[in-house]
């Protein structure tokens, strides 16, 4: 029924697509010289509807979508791939210390940014420090902690960090505050792109709105907020050329953007869409088997985040209890439509070196009678109430809903779900004496493992202020010696197995605690213009891979 | 009565805005109560409004006789099943009876619209009576502030006070109570400014009636028949307001059987699957519109004349 | 109106009512202002949109950029003080000035408000003349039928119903509002529907009210031709509630239709409320209401001077 088009939808459709080809045909003779080999046709426009950001320059930029800007428009040492391995941009080579507190990178002689200034040493100095400034108050600074004199840089002492200097054009040396033998992976994140000097400070509003970088791409006029963003092929791109001419991004209202994308896909208007849930299933059914439906789990999972210091899930056995109880598979089944993965484990399927499958055994299947016996010995008995606290708008209602029947159901306790809206419901977390569980998910910056346990479950990241409120991501107040020690352990490890390994045992120790209630993979799901491209895929970020894909 | 004029643009604003009404005051006249009857009783259109309404009220109190299953029992296995069945209405996204949480939603809708109505009246019939009655300063500062309640848009009233006080029947009758009061103490006033001035309360007062006596038994009385007329159509109004909050998704939690969140439920499923907003629609407007005709039909059986 | 004296007393009356107005926005924006600073939660403590707590270091430096770390006596005096020079502050996702974000969704509103009052009064007036013409005909049947009808349906439903048979069913318009005036119509329609038929009521009674006047039968019976009279006298008197009706009306509507933004996706800033209540994005909440409250006031004022303008009856006290 959605389907149904009118002549004036076709139509319009239609002069989009002429101007396209037109667009694409006009500059084909001199982008295809250009294009670096490949099989696909250089040319052609991208056309797909995000959210708007709330930044598109690498100081600040964070969600899928603003990365999926600025990642075209900088390119860094390392980019991460979607199936989470770290690959070389501008980075020719790497080196460190044995302590593994000073890191040099050897840089590409000769790429330039869009405006003809060279990529040097200096331009990454320049860019980092811009963002650790104190006025910047950037959100993502925080993945620069590690580098030395970083803390005097934020606290507005200085404006340099002392821990970085680039000694020659081509050399980038980086001395850390503590070891880090994972630094390189961290520099896969956009906010460790260089700039050039026309960038100046963090608070630059015209080169927010427009930042000239050196990746693949290249902005066409600027940001036109909740409006477009248009990007072009950076024809003077010191590495592998993109064979698009132009990225069309319009950006939709957050209210209902899914369902804004799906119809815009339908009618031909975007070449890349996500789905409201409801409309999985139809569309399913009709883009599977012309190929244009794409599906991945990425590097995101969702638990349940029990608060295990106090209230009625203090207990392992308890947590185990609850996890026992909640019949994934029924839920998934009933409210995602099938179009979820259950799991399993703390860490993300994506990173392959270490996932332990069915880690989580109360997690496998529903078990009401463990689910019983497991609260019967935690105390937990009809009367017991659990709060579950979720965040109101985002679509977690009816899971939140069909997890405390279910609770209620098997467990005879008490469930009250509250929704709240998002400051609140961080407030409640962090609060001195929170109960109970809260909805939670998290997706990984980098990829390593660390990006999860450390922040997630480590005792710093707790880190309680003066009136007890944490303020670490670590508001389930896991605190386990045993698990603290592995990861510190795997942290002061070069080897890359030997420190999975270490990661492994880390997840082991946290699960078998119940430290977090695994509940389902962040398995993204989209539609792919595939009649008009060719070698597309989802990149890390879960967006569109712009600077490989190809007019078919 | 756009919805954000809601609960302020009844049959009361129509005419002039405040400022006029104390210039051109319309009286009610209170007729004897046996031609008021007949005369309500003749208008059709008003019966089929009261008829409506008996139903709802009846619906509402034996809700769980009527309903055939229990509104928050979900079935997982069961999810999203067409009209028919088992399920007279069908099942939404977590298996629950649609008819059965749209029978037991007449209890909110009457609950919080009465409520609402109640608390706006009572507030407004207060302020409104020491305003007109008292005058001069009184007036002034009352007068003021309803100006700052009036101009707030009901709706973004309301969701300030809920966000302050949480989700819930309570915050939502609260705040649409709070939001809606100043239209009923400016009308209360502007017909004590009227009726005041009517020989039989001067003579009442020459007698040497108290103040309090005066107001309680001469002026009030023919001054409340507006406010009445008013509030009947303005339950209606205030079904609707919560209605849209829960679509909105800040009004009675997502659990409660209740027709905005239905309706919110079904918003994503338009065009697969649309029983899921189409039943609870119809059980607004058809509420809604029971309310208009009950008050109309009020409104022309106490006087004949604004027909 | 003409001579001094009366031109004075306008004068004054305006001044009086400007004073009022301004108290009215104070109270507003301060009532609102104390209820968001009581809210539970920092507003600024959270990474937008994830479950990742802000830096500590980060949140102080927000708090001091945004005032957050004053009093709430003081975070509004200075608000009022911006609000004087015209500056509703920096939103608290992007930092970008609340004034340069609100300005083109204020825009979209009131394109949105101006269609849908034209509609309305057209619909509204057109229908109510006829209704009043052919009294007690099956037109005027209709009409009171459908107005009473379209006063009982809410936008919520009302919307949904048009996006369902328009879009959904028939196809004739888009699902995402681009701001043409394709996308436009749809909402404005909503909107204006139900107001149309309050305009049809009142419309309808006041032309009654006149046609039964008897300076029109006069002027009827001194062989004045019907249509002119209509023209010259009925028309002329009922068109003052109406306005006056309208004029209240689209104050509300640009303070933001609210439902009909969300269904339809509208990018006004009834759609930044909700948006920003989810965000806890508390400038745009204080910026949109105050705009609301401000455009509702000023209207009524306006309303008020030409209904004493229209109507010579009426004095103003």
């Amino acid at each position: 029924m959605r389907g149904a088009k009118s002549a004036k939808w076709v139509a319009a459709a239609a002069i989009i697509a002429l101007a396209a080809t037109a667009c694409g045909g006009g500059d084909d003779d001199a982008s295809k010289d250009k294009g670096n080999g490949g099989s696909g046709k250089a040319g052609g426009t991208f056309r797909l509807g995000i959210t708007e950001p709330v930044s598109i320059d690498p100081y600040n930029a964070q969600e899928s979508e603003g990365i999926l800007v600025t990642d075209n428009l900088f390119s860094g040492l390392y980019e991460p791939t979607a199936d989470g391995q770290v690959v070389p941009v501008l980075a020719e080579s790497k080196q460190v210390s044995a302590d593994g507190k000073t890191w040099t990178f050897k840089i590409k002689a000769g790429t330039k940014f869009s405006n003809g200034e060279a990529v040097d040493a200096e331009s990454f100095v320049r860019g980092w420090n811009r963002v650790a400034q104190k006025k910047a108050a950037s959100d993502v600074a925080y993945h620069m902690a590690g580098i030395a004199g970083f803390e005097d840089v934020q606290s507005g002492k200085t404006d340099k960090m002392s821990g970085l200097s680039a000694p020659d054009a081509t050399t980038l040396q980086v001395k850390l505050s503590a070891p880090d033998f994972e630094f390189d992976t961290k520099t896969t994140h956009t906010v460790f792109s260089p700039v050039p000097k026309v960038a100046g400070d963090a608070k630059n509003a015209a080169y927010n709105a427009a930042p000239i970088g050196n990746g693949p791409f290249k902005m066409d006029g600027k940001w036109e907020h909740n409006k477009k963003i248009t990007l072009v092929r950076n024809d003077d791109y010191g590495l592998k050329k993109a064979k698009l001419d132009k990225v069309e991004i319009s950006i939709l209202n957050a209210a209902n953007s899914a369902n804004l994308e799906y119809q815009g896909f339908q009618s031909g208007q975007f070449d890349w869409a996500r789905m409201p849930t409801p409309q999985l299933k139809p569309a399913k059914a009709k883009y599977e088997p012309q190929g244009e439906w794409l599906e991945l789990d990425t590097n995101g999972m969702n638990y349940l985040l029990p608060i295990t210091d106090n209230g009625p899930l203090k207990s392992a056995k308890a947590r185990e209890a609850v996890s026992y109880a909640i019949d994934r598979d029924a839920i998934i089944a009933g409210v995602f439509q099938g179009m979820q993965t259950k799991s399993t484990t703390i860490l993300p399927p994506v990173f392959k070196d270490v996932y332990t499958k069915d880690l989580c055994t109360s997690c496998v299947k529903q078990d009401k009678a463990k689910a019983k016996a497991l609260a019967k010995e935690a105390g937990l008995k009809p009367g017991t109430t659990i709060d579950i606290g979720y965040n109101t708008g985002a679509g977690h209602e009816e899971w939140v809903q069909a997890v405390a029947q279910q609770l209620e159901d098997v467990l005879g306790v008490k469930v009250k779900a509250s929704g709240k809206p998002f400051a609140e419901l961080l407030a409640d977390q962090q609060k001195p004496g929170a109960t109970g569980a809260y909805r939670f998910a998290w997706g990984a910056d980098y990829p390593t493992p660390d990006n999860f346990l450390f922040p997630l479950l480590s005792t710093s990241s707790i880190n309680k202020d003066d009136s007890g409120k944490v303020t670490g991501d670590n508001r389930g107040r896991y605190s386990n010696k045993k698990f603290d020690d592995l990861l510190s352990k795997a942290r002061a490890t070069k080897d890359l197995p030997a420190r999975n390994e270490l990661y492994k045992q880390a997840e082991k120790v946290a699960m078998d605690d119940v430290a977090l209630i695994p509940l389902w993979n962040r398995t993204q799901l989209r539609l792919v213009n595939t009649k008009k491209f060719a070698d597309v895929k989802m990149d890390f970020h879960e967006d569109p891979n712009l600077a490989e894909l190809s007019l078919k | 009565m756009t919805e954000l004029v809601t609960g302020k643009e009844g049959p009361a604003a129509a005419g002039p805005t405040a400022e006029q009404q104390g210039a051109e005051p319309t009286v009610v006249r209170v007729s004897q109560w046996s031609d008021i009857r007949a005369r309500f009783f003749a208008n059709k259109l008003a019966v089929l409004g009261l008829f409506i309404l008996v139903v709802l009220v009846i619906v509402a109190v034996f809700a769980p006789l009527l309903a055939p299953f229990d509104p928050l029992k979900q079935d997982l296995a069961n999810t999203l099943q067409a009209p028919g069945g088992d399920h007279l209405l069908g099942t939404d996204s977590l298996g629950r009876d649609q008819l059965s949480r749209l029978i037991y939603g007449s209890r909110i809708a009457m609950i919080v619209g009465m409520a609402s109505i109640l608390v706006a009246c009572t507030i407004g019939i207060v302020l409104g009576a020491l305003a007109g009655y008292f005058g001069r300063l009184i007036d002034s500062v009352i007068m003021r502030v309803a100006d700052v309640f009036f101009a707030f848009p009901l709706l973004i009233g309301a969701i300030v006070v809920i966000l302050l006080m949480g989700r819930g029947v309570l915050p939502v009758v609260l705040s649409l109570g709070i939001f809606s009061w100043a239209t009923f103490a400016r009308l209360l006033r502007s017909q004590i400014l009227s009726v005041r001035e009517m020989d039989y309360v001067h003579a009442a007062r020459a007698l040497g009636a108290s103040q309090f006596r005066t107001i309680r038994r001469h002026i009030l009385p023919n001054s409340l028949t507006a406010v009445l007329v008013y509030a009947t159509s303005n339950v209606g109004i205030a079904i609707v307001a919560e209605a849209s909050l829960s679509y909105l998704g800040v009004g009675v939690p997502p659990e409660v059987a209740e027709w905005g969140n239905m309706i919110a439920a079904g918003r994503d499923f338009m065009g697969v699957k649309d029983f899921m907003w189409m039943y609870p629609s119809l059980a607004i407007v058809v509420t809604a519109l029971g309310f208009v005709l009950l008050g109309n039909g009020l409104r022309d059986a106490l006087d004949p004349k604004l027909r | 109106m003409g001579s001094d004296v009366e031109r004075l007393v306008m004068g004054r009356y305006v001044v009086r009512r400007l004073g009022q107005l301004v108290v009215v926005v104070l109270g507003a924006t301060m009532v609102l202002f104390a209820c968001l600073f009581v809210l539970p939660g920092d507003p600024v403590g959270q990474i937008a949109g994830s479950d990742k707590a802000r830096d500590p270091a980060v949140i102080e430096q927000l708090h001091k950029q945004y005032g957050l770390d004053k009093p709430l006596v003081v975070q509004y005096g200075s608000y009022v003080g911006k609000l004087a020079k015209g500056d509703l502050g920096q939103d608290y996702t992007q930092g970008r000035p609340v004034t340069e974000i609100l300005a083109p969704k204020l825009l979209n509103t009131a394109k949105l408000a101006v269609v849908a009052i034209v509609f309305d009064v057209i619909i509204g007036i057109a229908a109510g003349v006829i209704a009043a013409m052919r009294r007690y005909s099956v037109w005027d049947i209709t009409v009171t039928f459908s107005t009473t009808l379209a006063i009982g349906v809410p936008s919520i439903v009302l919307g949904m119903i048009m996006q369902w048979v328009f879009v959904i069913k028939l196809g004739w318009f888009p699902l995402i509002s681009d701001g043409t005036f394709n996308s436009l119509i749809l909402p404005a329609f909503t909107l204006a529907i139900i107001d149309a038929a309050l305009v049809a009521q009142i419309a309808r009674s006041t032309m009654l009210e006149v046609m039964g006047a008897d300076y029109v039968k006069t002027a009827v019976a001194k062989g004045l031709s019907r249509p002119v009279v209509l023209l010259r006298h009925i028309l002329r008197n009922s068109v003052i509630p109406v306005i006056t009706y309208v004029g209240i009306s689209f104050g509300a509507l640009l303070g933001g239709a609210i439902i009909t933004e969300t269904i339809f996706n509208w990018d006004g800033i009834g759609l930044a409320l909700v948006t920003a209540i989810q965000q806890n994005n508390n400038p745009i909440i204080v910026g949109v209401v105050t705009i609301s409250v401000a455009v509702f006031v000023v209207l009524n004022l306006i309303v008020d001077l030409l209904y004493a303008a229209l109507d010579p009856r009426i004095r103003l006290a």
